[in-house]
């Protein structure tokens, strides 16, 4: 079989820079790929040094959230009508020279539609919503900037945003570090952050009973990254998260909450590529707890199958809380702390949802639907369901544009 | 390995250990899949193979060379048996360095022995069960040894280098300066470069007919053989691919000059790599001519 003779040259000069990424491979590349795909020297390809974005990265997302209406039934007084909410995402991720890289992420949110007020009795003694009316909308915009530093074994970042609507205002800051070990087998990850909040409700058809408050909270982070094979990533980590401040609900009536808030979170996430399928096996757990009595499970389970021209995703989450001990519905406003509001109660909930991501040129075109329902008795702790449970829609189309 | 080695490391990103015991490191990983594959070499593993051809005796092999010899089994298959590494057979009645003409009592005589179907292969055992049957791994093992060294840098924790063995190309990350790295196709005619390419972890093979030829009755007589019928391929001039190794990318574009004009841009077209085809007229076609830049 003949040799290729010296056909190339090559040299490190600077030029044009207009890269474009590898198509996805085709069946007889793919076949030929997962035949050597065992050798050592194919199975550290990403094992380089940590570098800043390849690409210009620019990305818009538009999704909708429509929650289902509140069964009539269960609504003593107002609109069944919910929340929808409209949601867009911008972004720009950039590299800047050889070690740093810079993002924009802008995001706005507005929302329509009512939400439960308080929970009462109703002429049969089951307990009903008091709806605040379908008048409320409101704007949230939040601009962040992340710079971001690479060296050989690791990145740094340093973000700052701030989010405003017209009754809350808040400003965080946070670094994050991640680095690898020699083989690039490992990776650790370490975030802190720090934000403080202020709540000025404005009063329309409902009556609120603050003029002002102040919220801050601090979080820190740590996880573990291991590549356990060449198709195989284990992830684990662990969130604390401390609020100190006014994190009541000056919407609702009956809604009396400690004034701090510690919360703890596990998660671990497990990535089996299965060559063969050209798909990857994506598990992920999380255990949540929280000083108000809170606990929670969520897993996910999902298919992140490889197309010729981009990736469908469908996926399964199911969650299970347990409710915060001052939680009743009616709530019991003689105790000191008190709420009737429903994601505090014990309650299940499933998500079913499916994500195609297309891969044209230079261009991802993104799409993505899911449907998410709760009911009080799906979870670990069975209860009565709380009377404003959430059902709802949320539907996602984006497109992202990457270049040199 | 059939050329020159050329590697660059970006002062920017050093590896691990420093530059010396690296490169001692990719020399020794060099030297060891010469002296383990090279079939000119006495005592190679690929020489003990083809010694032992038509003996009953069976040469083990260990997983690394095993797997070479599966993937060219694969690339046999795909290639309906024109990419063969018994064709090595063929040598003893071409010789293009001389420019003489297989005679056809000298390809009557080598044919029979010709056909990856006719070796025993199994149990990391091979066989080759005819006197005068011999295996070369020539078409895909400097491609490898590419990928080999790329990865060996890549260990060591640089993330900007160049890797070139006779005009295999690997790009490692970008240079220091962020820019990607600028890699030239040549012109096979001698002229300036056909085109250059801005690369960011990826391989660019090429193989060409153009290096070794004979002139027989007016016509350019390709050194690329097809081992149904042991006589030149009227092919493409040369073929350029990239991939993300260099491995892959080398045999879609050895294949390819092993077919007509039109069936090696069918083969290129399925593979669905960015690729450069300088066809039989010398004119020039492929995806590669509108875009050259490629991460």
């Amino acid at each position: 079989m003949a040799l290729a003779l010296r056909a190339a040259a090559v040299a490190a000069t600077e030029g044009r820079t207009s890269m474009r990424p590898l198509p996805a491979p085709s069946p007889l590349i793919k076949t030929l790929r997962g035949t050597i795909a065992l050798l050592p020297a194919y199975q550290v390809l990403p094992a380089h040094g940590d570098a800043p974005p390849a690409f210009t990265e620019v990305g818009f997302r538009y999704s909708r959230y429509s929650e289902d209406s509140i069964d009539a039934e269960r609504v003593i007084f107002g609109s069944s009508q919910r929340y929808d909410i409209d949601i867009s995402q911008f972004w720009l991720e950039a590299p800047v020279g050889s070690n740093w890289a810079v993002a924009l992420d802008i995001q706005n949110d507005y929302q329509t539609g009512a939400s439960p007020w308080f929970v009462g009795a109703q002429v049969d003694g089951e307990p009903g919503v008091i709806m605040s009316g379908a008048s409320i909308q409101d704007n949230r915009l939040e601009v962040g900037v992340t710079t971001r530093y690479f060296w050989t074994d690791g990145n740094a970042g340093f973000t700052v945003s701030h989010s405003d609507e017209d009754d809350y205002e808040s400003v965080s800051a946070g670094v994050d570090l991640s680095w690898s070990n020699e083989s690039k087998a490992r990776t650790w990850s370490a975030s802190v952050s720090t934000s403080n909040d202020r709540v000025s409700p404005t009063i329309g058809v409902i009556p609120v009973f603050i003029d002002q408050e102040d919220l801050d909270t601090q979080s820190g982070y740590f996880g573990v990254t291991q590549i356990l094979s060449r198709t195989a990533v284990l992830r684990v980590g662990l969130n604390y998260t401390y609020s100190e401040g006014f994190l009541s609900d000056p919407y609702k009536l009956n809604d009396e909450r400690p004034s701090t808030h510690e919360r703890t979170a596990l998660s671990a996430g497990f990535r089996q590529f299965f060559i063969a399928a050209d798909g990857s096996l994506q598990l992920d757990y999380r255990y949540y707890r929280d000083s108000w009595g809170t606990d929670s499970h969520t897993l996910e389970l999902g298919w992140a199958q490889n197309l010729a021209q981009g990736m469908v995703t469908p996926y399964f989450r199911y969650y299970s809380q347990r409710e915060a001990d001052f939680y009743s519905a009616p709530a019991d406003r003689s105790a000191t702390y008190y709420s009737d509001d429903y994601r505090l109660s014990t309650y299940g909930a499933y998500t079913l949802g499916l994500k195609w991501a297309i891969n044209v040129g230079d261009w991802v075109f993104e799409l993505q639907g899911e449907r998410y329902k709760s009911g009080g008795g799906w979870g670990f702790h069975n209860s009565e369901a709380a009377p404003a449970l959430v059902d709802f829609w949320r539907g996602t189309v984006g497109v992202i544009w990457r270049f040199d | 390995m059939g050329g020159p080695a050329s590697i660059v490391i970006d002062d920017d990103s050093p590896p691990s250990d420093g530059h010396e015991a690296l490169f001692r490191s990719l020399h020794a990983r060099l030297n060891e899949l010469e002296s383990r594959y090279s079939r000119f070499r006495a005592g190679s593993l690929i020489n003990l193979i083809n010694l032992r051809a038509g003996s009953g005796m069976p040469t083990e092999v260990d997983t690394e060379t095993a797997t070479l010899l599966n993937f060219a089994a694969e690339l046999w298959r795909a290639s309906e048996g024109l990419f063969d590494i018994t064709s090595g057979a063929l040598r003893k009645a071409w010789d293009f360095r001389c420019g003489s003409v297989a005679s056809p009592a000298r390809l009557a005589e080598c044919l029979p022995k010709i056909g990856w179907n006719l070796v025993e292969y199994e149990n990391d055992a091979i066989h080759l069960p005819l006197a005068g049957m011999e295996i070369d791994l020539g078409g895909i093992v400097k491609e490898y040894a590419v990928d080999c060294i790329a990865s060996r840098i890549r260990k060591a924790g640089a993330s900007s280098a160049l890797v070139e063995l006779a005009g295999d190309v690997v790009a490692v990350g970008k240079q220091a300066n962020g820019q990607p790295w600028q890699v030239s196709i040549r012109d096979p005619d001698g002229g300036d470069a056909l085109l250059t390419l801005s690369l960011c972890d990826t391989a660019v093979a090429t193989s060409g007919n153009y290096a070794r030829t004979i002139n027989h009755a007016g016509r350019r007589l390709s050194h690329f053989l097809d081992p149904h019928t042991g006589w030149p391929v009227d092919g493409p001039i040369s073929v350029s691919t990239l991939d993300r190794q260099c491995l892959t990318a080398g045999a879609i574009a050895t294949v390819a000059c092993l077919k007509p004009d039109r069936k090696a841009e069918r083969w290129l077209e399925d593979a669905d790599l960015p690729w450069l085809m300088m066809k039989s007229n010398g004119n020039l076609s492929g995806p590669l001519l509108e875009t050259a830049s490629h991460q």
